[in-house]
């Protein structure tokens, strides 16, 4: 038995010895190759010369991705391009790519609430020391600065560098509402909102399980949250706020409209759900549900800014999470200038204006934002009359979960109105989680 | 008989450090009486061959050794120097205009480091075998020669791996499968377990670096006032061991029960049954499971009908539910309930068709004497089906009790985006209730890139894996059982 044992593990070891030594030679080679600065200009261009690059970006964009990447080529045509497409939807984008940061497309869109999480992992091109390769385009960094609502490139930008170019914007929530059974006046504050829904015997929905949206009532409330360089976040909720709110007191108004009969707490990705039931006459979502919505009501479609709630004798607007979808480029590109390029190219006004009018995705170019048919689209109108108090949200990987668990002890009623001491508790324990250093 | 069985397992490691011994000492006696030759394949592997004129082999061995050498200083020397800090120097780039490049320095890649040192440890325990082995063959061939024996020629050789030394041949690709596809992930997991390897420290552009067992400590409740590791340690193992006992009990006395009922000379049309029970199998599992999860969710289908029939409203009077939906599967307790239950239906169709075969075999004459002596139904099941069951299907237990542990698809599918917990010290260390160990560790992987925590549960799981495992087998086979049903 023991010679067997012997002489299996020495056949294995042999044959693993052979392969091994085989292979070794192709990696020592690999290593040389492309683990070393001293890359050849034609390194990675192969026999005939042409640039290879991935795009990657989300399902319902690949038509607009071929026909940009089209435009591309031909305005580059002087150089061969091997540009292919693959799918990955902005929201998870983060995930796959800091799985094998080396490995990602060269070019890929994200959500703006990313970017931390990618700059601190380094997976994102800092694009001021790339920008001299923009003036192939006949650009500078601060023409796309400029060209470009200020907010998106602030939500492009960590730390005073700008790490990424703002393709589309207004990625926020809003009140959709159904004109025959609510007012526009009715629809400003959820008091007479919850109101007129009671009396159409139908619900408002808004998903309190999220930290995106829950974020919106103490954002309001004049509450911040923040990112620290090491990537831990700062908040403040379980204070009084600079505005003289108590996080105590919107935690009670919070729970004031939960408990509400004619409240709805929609479980976090069951938005579309929900309204496609029609048991709700008003919902709290983003442009993404607009087509539903005119499709659920018809001719009594409508949109409008969030609703105020009621902060002891006083009205608080809600300040929604206002975000941007961005074009990266990989820091581990092989292509550099070229990966540049081609991010930009995606981003500028042309291929803004082409996206808004293939998926509706809202441009960020302020030319862009000018077509009448923007200005007359309700779902865009509200979403963008919310730019100037939206909040572009600032905070690390640790707030998510904690964030989510304190909306789902709203939504559940696990919180009591008159328990301020036992209110007080959560929030610490909110802060502290979110608060927390990184393990 | 018992103690036999102890001897038995004591014989064996014995025997396996006698193995080892033997091994040594084969070496040493061909090291110390070997002639010239012998000696000077300590340095070149083919020189005993070469002298007794096997010059392929010689060939061959020579080329192996050669292999390694190339090996050490072209690929491993380039990793295993930097195995003690995992890298010092941080990527730095500067972008070129004229070639449209990035150049980066020549930086250090931690996991590769890592991985590719680990490869080259593989790979140099395995040459220092060969080479052992290796001395001892020559030192054969001295001796055969001494002798005046034949001496195979290389066909000679290659015909004995078709003949007596089938096995070998047999054996070569799986073990390759179980060194690269097992063993060596399985210590690249017990590696990272004691590095820092986290989001903030992510090659390429981070490097990670050793530190011993902080991460052990974190887990088992150190590590700060913020950290809530301990805290949701103990309630997920606390969950995982109860789901993995009752999920494995239930759908075994399922099943068993189940096909009980099918076999009875009183049911009509068996077939027909067995057949709409084995359906849903054919349904992929996570398809049903999550159509389940919709029906149960806290506006699906199932709590419309309670809401209908004013089975909600009832529970919600006598204080079950605090909702104004049953929180099938968004509460815990609940949840936990619902899982075990919807497993049950998952399950149960497996366990049957086992638990068929198994009864069918149980040797019909002890049946029949029972029921001549005037033994219950009941009794017949207690005292015969039962025992036999068990010992039939002992060990299939065990391994479901294993597989359960690591259930992944129905926790994973029946509770992701469905249950979020209101537990906040659960919430802070990105735990929830209904969670087993893997699933948590699923999501501290691919939500949280917190590799060293995940790298520290998972040998926690398989720690308890392998302990119950042993001590199960150990319980449950003792080889004195068989005689009973002889």
């Amino acid at each position: 038995m023991r010679k067997k044992l012997i002489s299996m593990l020495l056949c294995a070891t042999m044959v693993a010895t052979v392969f091994t030594g085989c292979g070794s030679s192709d990696d020592t080679d690999d290593k040389a190759s492309s683990g070393t600065s001293e890359q050849k200009d034609s390194g990675d261009k192969d026999a005939s010369g042409s640039i290879k690059l991935t795009l990657w970006g989300a399902e319902g964009d690949q038509d607009f991705l071929k026909d940009i990447v089209s435009k591309f080529e031909s305005t580059y045509s002087d150089q061969k391009f091997d540009i292919s497409i693959g799918v990955e939807s902005e929201s998870s984008a983060k995930d796959t790519v800091l799985t094998d940061i080396e490995a990602a497309a060269d070019v890929y869109s994200f959500a703006s609430d990313q970017i931390s999480d990618l700059v601190r992992a380094g997976a994102l091109a800092n694009l001021d020391d790339v920008s001299e390769v923009l003036t192939k385009a006949n650009k500078k960094l601060d023409d796309v600065k400029s060209a470009n609502v200020p907010d998106s490139i602030e939500a492009a930008t960590v730390d005073g560098k700008m790490y990424a170019f703002p393709t589309s914007g207004a990625n926020t929530y809003f009140l959709y509402y159904d004109k025959s059974k609510i007012s526009e006046k009715d629809a400003a504050n959820w008091d007479t909102l919850l109101a007129a829904a009671k009396k159409s015997g139908k619900k408002v929905g808004m998903t309190l399980n999220s930290g995106w949206y829950l974020a919106s009532f103490f954002y309001g409330a004049g509450f911040t949250t923040g990112l620290n360089a090491d990537g831990t976040t700062t908040m403040d909720w379980n204070g009084t706020s600079p505005d003289g709110i108590k996080g105590t007191d919107v935690v009670k108004s919070m729970l004031d409209i939960a408990s509400n009969p004619a409240f709805m707490a929609v479980t976090d990705g069951k938005l579309s759900d929900t309204l496609k039931s029609g048991s709700c006459s008003a919902i709290i979502s983003g442009t993404w549900d607009a087509g539903l919505a005119s499709e659920v009501w018809g001719k009594n479609y409508a949109a409008i800014k969030l609703p105020t709630f009621t902060v002891g004798d006083k009205q608080v607007q809600m300040h929604p999470a206002y975000g941007y979808k961005l074009e990266a480029v990989n820091a581990y590109s092989e292509n550099m200038g070229w990966a540049v390029l081609l991010a930009e190219f995606i981003a500028n006004e042309e291929s803004q204006t082409k996206h808004f009018e293939l998926a509706e995705q809202v441009p960020t170019n302020v030319k862009a934002l000018e077509v009448d048919a923007i200005k007359k689209n309700i779902a865009v109108a509200a979403a963008t009359s919310q730019a100037d108090f939206g909040v572009i949200q600032e905070v690390g990987g640790k707030y998510w979960d904690p964030a989510k668990t304190f909306g789902e002890m709203i939504a559940k009623g696990k919180l009591k109105a008159k328990d301020d001491a036992g209110i007080q508790k959560a929030l610490d324990n909110l802060v502290a989680g979110v608060t927390a250093a990184l393990d | 008989m018992a103690n036999q069985t102890k001897g038995g397992a004591a014989e064996a490691i014995g025997g396996f450090f006698k193995a080892i011994g033997g091994f040594f000492s084969g070496f040493g006696t061909a090291v110390a009486k070997g002639d010239l030759f012998v000696k000077l394949s300590l340095l070149w592997w083919g020189a005993g061959y070469a002298r007794r004129k096997q010059y392929i082999k010689a060939v061959i061995m020579t080329a192996l050794e050669a292999a390694v050498i190339l090996f050490t200083i072209f690929f491993a020397m380039d990793y295993v120097p930097k195995f003690g800090s995992l890298g010092t120097v941080k990527a730095e780039k500067v972008f070129n205009p004229d070639t449209m490049k990035s150049e980066f320095n020549n930086y250090d890649h931690s996991f590769k480091i890592l991985l590719f040192s680990l490869f080259s440890f593989v790979v140099w325990f395995a040459a220092i075998i060969v080479w052992m082995k290796n001395m001892m063959n020559v030192y054969k061939l001295q001796q055969m020669d001494e002798a005046g024996e034949h001496i195979n020629t290389f066909e000679e050789d290659l015909k004995t791996y078709v003949g007596e030394k089938f096995h070998i041949t047999l054996l070569t690709l799986p073990v390759l499968g179980v060194i690269v596809f097992t063993l060596i992930p399985i210590l690249l997991l017990v590696f990272v377990a004691f590095t820092n390897y986290d989001q903030n420290h992510m090659p390429p552009s981070q490097l990670f670096s050793w530190v011993g067992f902080t991460n052990f400590i974190t887990l088992f409740g150190g590590g700060g006032l913020t950290s809530t590791f301990g805290y949701a340690f103990v309630r997920v193992l606390g969950w995982t061991l109860v789901w993995a006992f009752f999920s494995t009990l239930t759908t075994y006395i399922g099943g068993i029960l189940l096909s009980l009922l099918l076999n009875s000379k009183k049911t009509r049309a068996p077939k027909f049954w067995r057949f709409l029970f084995v359906v849903t199998i054919a349904v992929p599992q996570f398809v049903s499971l999550l159509l389940v999860r919709n029906f149960f969710a806290d506006n699906g289908i199932v709590n419309t009908i309670c809401d209908n029939i004013h089975l909600t409203g009832f529970l919600k009077d006598i204080g079950l539910v605090g909702t104004n939906y049953i929180p099938f599967l968004s509460a815990p307790g609940w949840a936990h309930v619902m899982i075990i239950i919807i497993n049950i239906w998952v399950g149960v169709p497996y366990q049957m068709l086992i638990a068929t075969g198994v009864l069918m075999n149980i040797p019909s004459d002890q049946l029949e004497s029972a029921k001549v002596d005037g033994a219950k139904p009941f009794q017949i099941f207690r005292k015969i089906t039962m025992p036999y069951m068990l010992f039939i299907t002992g060990p299939a237990l065990v391994t479901d009790f294993v597989k359960n542990v690591n259930n992944f698809n129905v926790i994973y599918l029946l509770t992701q985006d469905v249950y979020t917990t209101t537990d906040q010290a659960m919430a802070n260390s990105q735990a929830q209730e209904v969670d087993l160990l893997v699933t948590w560790l699923f999501r501290l992987t691919q939500d949280y890139y917190n590799y060293k925590m995940a790298s520290v549960i998972g040998i926690i799981v398989f720690i308890i894996c392998a302990v119950f495992t042993l001590v199960a087998f150990n319980f449950m086979i003792k080889g004195d059982k068989e005689g009973t049903y002889q």
